[in-house]
């Protein structure tokens, strides 16, 4: 292990130094939001995106230096509890603190940090960029990429952070990013409204998110008053439990290496019970899973899982480069990273791991089945998004994080390159979004064609593109892992899975056919389209570069004391050695052998993608009918099973109607009508014998109230004047 | 400043408005245009008074209560005239100093029919506010706390909306039958307070023997009452009818649910100002009223009520939001958020945790802000349209883009986004109802007010800013002017700052929440110790030898 970090080169500067300046990549886009929101009507559409596109630009370029810097080994950040390696941090005060509460600015970068920060920066400069010609007949340029530039401090916020409220700034952030940009044409009701079930939907994850946080302080609170005997730490329990004490009163109780002692802690502490305050009589265990389900919540909130996802789709109403950037590359995937961020707590929970990959290959499996029918090119694409995600978080179950981070950064690449050919095709095309009312852009668009081909076979899983390693890492940790307590869970994720991959490669591949091949549909805007500029196919051309290129990542040729390794993996074992390290204490994952390279799965997996795609090759290529069998099925699909109708009826609708009610019969007849006029009407009974005082005018009673007032208070000015 | 300056500083915070009234009082009623500027220059003197007061406040200082100054007054009724402010008071005077200034600006040209009464009555109300805010002698809070009904009466009777009248008399009975309560419940503190000849209505007085009481009952651990002295035995028989009227009281002023339906009504028929004032800081008088008098003075008794208490708060904060959902109407829905809001608030007092206690202090200062600046931002467009249904309005973001902007900032403080004000006290509320003695149930279920306070916020939003302009009358309303600009500006840079450097205010606020957790849990689990929660007594007239001794001055034993 120590070889393979021999190979990167020392930094010809003190590594800790840029921690100090770690503020900077967020200063710099949030200063050019400012800016451009400010004054970007007086400054005119070059002299915007000129500070728009530098400011990013000059993000990724301290990104670099700081991802640089923790490539070093003199990377190291020392806490109270102990050293943290390769990683920066810098510190810029208490944001607040109240009784034994406390949050820092503390941000921090480290492996998995800096990947984020280079994917942000990096898909968010090409993004930025393809942004000033697609965006460039909007009367709201400005406006736009004000909010763009708005975003990409938010999820720096996000990813920098080094305890979970600053976090959790971030993640409302993008949040509220995401609203103003999906609802950018606001005069536009349908888009409006998009926004606004997008944060509303976020909000019910955010609840989970901020009850989870507090269970943590709640659960830090509950080991810091357990009797120091019951830890069985190194040193020793008294030694532990004062650095513990010592690190809580730096750092806080919410910042990560506090949360990973926890988990360490938590891990020695077995089935006991807590003894006192609010969470006594619960087991540690318990808590956790109950905290993880909840942060569980939260992620499902941000990142489009079952039974949160409904807003993902919905959220194609904002223009395509948000798409990309914010629902495709960045923001949805901040569940999957805050779960990399926590996975020393995840691993104690064998019974949340296990939900977790549930739910995650489901929604992979039902976004599939929605994506096979929908016409609209960026619906596709989202439900696409959705059923990734889905990967990363069965990924996240099995225990995968190195797997199911990798998909994620493979995923930013190819699918922000989809979502920017899809635009890039509208673009062409007048705006046509229906690709049933596309077909044969192939000629006429080469470049957005070509780039689009490469990130399609990447996603769909075709060897040698990132997209196959990256997924079949994912689904082969599911094959041979297995969760202590649920041997048959991760089993039928990696059936239910197996199947979404099939899928993926359908409904990408009659999006291609339909999209690019056979013929121009009579009904098309135009009658030929045209390529776009270099601004947009610039960053196409990047990006499927980068789709390619990614690979290199994702194929185990590292020779390791663990065995053959990804050169991904072996550079995420700092962050995640914690989770491996406690995993193996508590044996909440039984993790499958490593006998050199599976290629086994390899060509199974190939096989399957094959497969999907032959199908759709078969049915819209060659242009076959459908079953009739299957119509029904079809039609279900192509109304998304009709869950945004089942969600009004049964949970909107309902909780309206309640409002509605208790107004009309609590608050109106209950309280004003019963108890204010019925008290009103027994006082004014009893006071019938004061029948001359009581005038019923309010204004007498007042008027009498200022004379006594008045008379009262010259009295006592003249008992201070004797 | 020297020392005889500082202690009469507050003096001057309560004087300065009433003086600048009086000079209105004088001045000629058709010069309306020098009435707005002289109020405006006495809300800024003002401001400028409440800013000295809360720099002079030292929080490294053991001393609770500062800037003290007490003098004979009245002592033949065991009344003196005595002020000085904790670190909470101290916040609450400065955010009351801030919307003076801001509150004359809202209604600058709005205001057209009888300029000078109405800014009579809103420099009485603030010196009124401030009085009850500084006031430690009870019977003095008394006067103020009543005093701030009558101008607040008017401003919603004569200056408001269509239905003036009923919402002011609903207002006016609504919260005159809790100050009756409070009259009474004071008066039976007197007798509380000490043997006869003893007696006193000064705060600390009052304070201090009651504690003495608390601590008998709790150490002789009595069911019957028998044994103890005659202040315990008072304290024990009567203590709980004292605590429900000052609880009854305060409760209808927060307002808590179900005493909250004067609260819509007024908010909605009264005018900007009014309306800036009542959620501003008049609310805070009734959290306030919890944090100073019902629960430090009974804690027992607040004890063995908490749940109930604390199970109200909770159905404010989600009842409130639900009946947000229901409303047409811009203001109403805004009033009902407040009753949400200070749900939450009073949960936290009532969780007896710091850190819950800090939050819900946050969060008074939070509420006072956002919900101000709401109803001043909705004030201006009322003030264009002179329409407050959801249906009157749509798509004003195309005509009035940075009176949307601005009012997207306050409604996102407002649904505490973090790094806006009302993320710290919420969550600092939740954590600590959390890690009371509380079920937690009852703080899993306020939290419920993350995902309802987005709802009803962004569902107002949308329907009065996004859409297509349909209605005529829309298409041509002016975006905000540069008055108005000022106006709103203190109020979106209060919000970023409270939000990202709320540190200095909650230091501030730290050795009052502190002190209140210490006496809310006074005499539980063996807790007996008074030097942590004793309040020194100051002797009046201060600096002077008494020619007599003034009943106020007696110090309890």
């Amino acid at each position: 292990m120590d070889n393979f970090f021999q190979m990167f080169p020392t930094v010809p500067f003190d590594p800790t130094v840029t921690g100090q300046g770690l503020w900077m990549i967020i200063a710099y886009p949030l200063a050019g939001a400012l800016l451009c929101g400010l004054l970007g009507k007086t400054l005119g559409r070059a002299n915007t995106h000129l500070i728009a596109l530098g400011s990013v630009g000059t993000s990724f370029v301290l990104s670099v230096l700081a991802y640089w810097a923790t490539c070093d080994r003199r990377a190291v950040v020392a806490t109270p509890i102990g050293l943290v390696p390769w990683s920066v941090h810098g510190d810029f005060g208490t944001w607040f603190a109240a009784g034994s509460f406390k949050v820092n600015f503390g941000l921090s970068v480290d492996h998995l940090s800096g990947i984020m920060l280079l994917v942000i920066t990096g898909v968010g400069f090409l993004i930025h960029m393809y942004s000033t010609e697609y965006m460039s007949d909007d009367k709201g340029y400005w406006r736009f990429f004000s909010y763009l530039n708005l975003f990409v401090a938010a999820m720096l916020t996000l990813v920098l952070a080094d305890s979970l409220p600053l976090l959790f700034v971030g993640w409302e952030g993008v949040g509220l990013c995401s609203y103003l940009l999906i609802g950018f044409w606001y005069e536009d009701k349908e888009k409006a409204y998009a926004g606004r079930k997008a944060f509303i939907t976020n909000r019910i994850g955010d609840f989970g998110f901020v009850v989870a946080a507090i269970l943590m302080v709640l659960l830090t609170d509950a080991i810091t008053q357990s009797p120091v005997q019951s830890f069985g730490r190194e040193p020793s329990s008294a030694v532990f439990a004062s650095r513990y004490q010592a690190g809580i009163d730096a750092l806080g109780a919410l910042s990560f290496p506090v949360i990973a002692e926890t988990a360490r802690t938590v891990a020695t502490l077995e089935e006991q019970t807590i003894a006192s305050g609010p969470l006594s009589g619960h087991s540690f265990q318990g808590v956790v899973t109950v905290t993880l389900l909840l942060f569980m919540l939260g992620a499902a909130g941000k990142s489009a899982q079952i039974p949160l996802y409904v807003w993902l789709p919905d959220a194609m109403a904002g223009p395509t480069p948000v798409s990309a950037l914010i629902h495709a590359a960045t923001m949805v995937t901040s569940g999957v990273y805050l779960f990399c961020r926590i996975s020393a707590l995840l691993v104690l929970s064998p019974t949340a791991m296990a939900t977790i990959a549930l739910i995650g290959a489901v929604t992979a499996l039902w976004a599939a089945l929605i994506a096979f029918s929908q016409v609209g090119i960026k619906k596709i694409l989202a439900y696409s998004t959705v059923s990734q995600l889905g990967f990363m978080f069965l990924g996240i179950g099995t225990g995968a994080f190195w797997a199911a981070f990798l998909h994620l950064v493979t995923h930013a690449f190819f699918k922000a390159c989809l979502f920017l050919g899809a635009g890039s095709v509208m673009h062409g095309n007048a705006g046509e979004e229906d690709i049933t009312k596309l077909g044969a852009v192939r000629k006429e668009m080469p470049l957005t064609w070509a780039t689009f081909l490469v990130a399609t076979f990447a996603i769909t899983g075709i060897v040698p593109l990132s997209g196959f390693f990256s997924k079949d890492a994912i689904l082969h940790a599911a094959h041979s892992n297995v969760l202590t307590g649920y041997p048959m869970v991760l089993s039928l994720a990696w059936v239910i899975g197996t199947v979404a991959a099939f899928g993926t490669a359908f409904y990408m591949m009659r999006l291609y056919f339909l999209t690019f091949e056979g013929k121009r549909s009579p009904a098309a805007k135009v009658a030929h389209a045209h390529e776009s500029g270099p601004a947009i196919t610039v960053p196409l051309v990047i990006l499927a570069a980068l789709a390619v290129l990614a690979v290199v990542q994702g194929i185990p040729f590292l020779h390791t004391p663990e065995g053959l390794q990804t050169v991904f993996q072996a550079f995420l074992r700092p962050v995640f050695s914690d989770a491996a390290a406690i995993s193996d204490h508590v044996r909440s994952v039984h993790w499958g052998e490593e006998n050199g390279v599976p290629w086994g799965t390899y060509l199974f997996a190939w096989c399957i993608a094959l497969a999907g795609g032959a199908f759709a090759f078969i049915m819209y290529k060659r242009n076959r009918r459908l079953p009739r069998a299957l119509e029904p099925f079809r039609r279900a699909s192509f109304a998304k099973f009709y869950i945004d109708e089942g969600v009004d009826i049964l949970i909107l609708r309902p909780l309206r109607g309640l409002s509605m009610a208790l107004y009309r019969v609590v608050d109106a007849v209950l309280i004003d009508g019963f108890a204010v006029r019925g008290t009103a009407w027994v006082t004014a009974r009893a006071g019938a014998a004061l029948r001359y005082f009581q005038t019923g005018d309010a204004q007498t009673y007042a008027a009498v109230m200022v004379l006594a007032l008045v008379a009262g208070i010259l009295w006592a000015l003249m008992k201070v004047a004797s | 400043m020297n020392a005889a300056l500082d202690s009469r500083l507050l003096n001057l915070v309560i004087a300065l408005p009433l003086l600048f009234a009086g000079l209105i009082a004088l001045w000629p009623k058709r010069e309306s245009g020098q009435i707005r500027s002289l109020t405006l220059i006495g809300m800024l003197a003002s401001l400028a008074t409440t800013i000295a007061a809360f720099a002079k406040f030292d929080l490294h200082s053991r001393q609770e209560f500062q800037l003290e100054y007490r003098t004979a007054w009245l002592s033949d009724f065991g009344v003196s005239y005595h002020v000085g402010i904790d670190g909470l008071s101290a916040c609450l005077v400065l955010l009351t100093g801030i919307l003076g200034p801001l509150v004359v600006l809202s209604t600058w040209t709005f205001v057209k029919d009888r300029v000078k009464a109405f800014h009579l009555a809103i420099l009485i109300q603030q010196a009124a506010m401030l009085g009850a805010l500084c006031s430690l002698d009870t019977l003095l809070f008394y006067g103020f706390f009543e005093a701030t009904l009558i101008p607040m009466y008017f401003l919603i009777g004569i200056w408001g909306s269509e239905e003036r009248r009923m919402a002011a008399t609903k207002f006016f009975i609504y919260t005159m039958a809790g100050s009756v309560l409070l009259l009474i419940a004071l008066l039976g503190l007197y007798y509380l307070s000490g043997p006869p000849g003893g007696r006193s209505f000064d705060y600390a007085a009052i304070y201090n023997a009651l504690t003495t009481a608390t601590r008998e009952i709790a150490a002789s651990g009595t069911t019957d009452g028998n044994q103890l002295s005659t202040a315990a035995f008072a304290l024990f028989r009567y203590g709980p009818w004292f605590f429900f009227a000052f609880a009854l009281a305060f409760a209808i002023k927060v307002p808590m649910f179900p005493l909250h339906t004067w609260l819509p009504d007024a908010h909605v028929q009264a005018p900007v100002a009014g309306s800036m004032l009542l959620a501003g800081i008049l609310l805070k008088l009734g959290t306030y009223g919890f944090w100073r008098f019902a629960v430090p003075l009974f804690p027992a008794i607040a004890r063995n009520w908490q749940v109930l208490l604390a199970t109200l708060a909770v159905i404010g904060v989600v009842y409130g939001s639900l009946m947000c959902l229901a409303q047409r109407d811009v203001k109403r829905l805004i009033a009902y958020s407040s009753v949400s809001h200070l749900g939450l608030v009073m949960l936290g007092i009532f969780a007896f945790t710091d850190e819950g206690a800090a939050g819900s202090a946050y969060q008074m200062l939070n509420h006072g802000v956002s919900t101000s600046a709401l109803f001043l931002l909705f004030g201006f467009l009322y003030e264009r349209r002179h329409a407050r249904l959801l249906s009157d309005y749509g798509g004003i973001a195309k005509v009035m883009p940075v009176f949307s902007a601005l009012f997207l900032i306050v409604t996102f403080s407002s649904i505490a986004v973090p790094g806006t004000n009302g993320f710290v006290g919420e969550f600092l509320v939740l954590m600590g109802a959390f890690k009371s003695n509380l079920p937690i149930g009852l703080p899993a279920v306020a939290a419920t007010s993350v995902i309802l306070g987005a709802a009803y916020m962004l569902w107002m939003f949308q329907k009065v800013f996004f859409g297509k302009l349909t209605n005529q009358e829309n298409m041509q309303l002016q975006d905000l002017r540069p008055r108005e600009l000022v106006a709103v500006a203190p109020f979106i840079v209060l919000i970023f700052v409270m939000g990202l450097w709320p540190q200095p205010i909650l230091d501030v606020l730290r050795p009052s929440s502190e002190r209140f957790v210490a006496r809310a849990l006074y005499g539980s689990g063996g807790n007996l110790d008074v030097s942590k929660v004793r309040i020194r007594v100051l002797p009046a007239p201060i600096g002077a030898t008494p020619t007599s001794t003034p009943a106020a001055s007696v110090v309890m034993k």
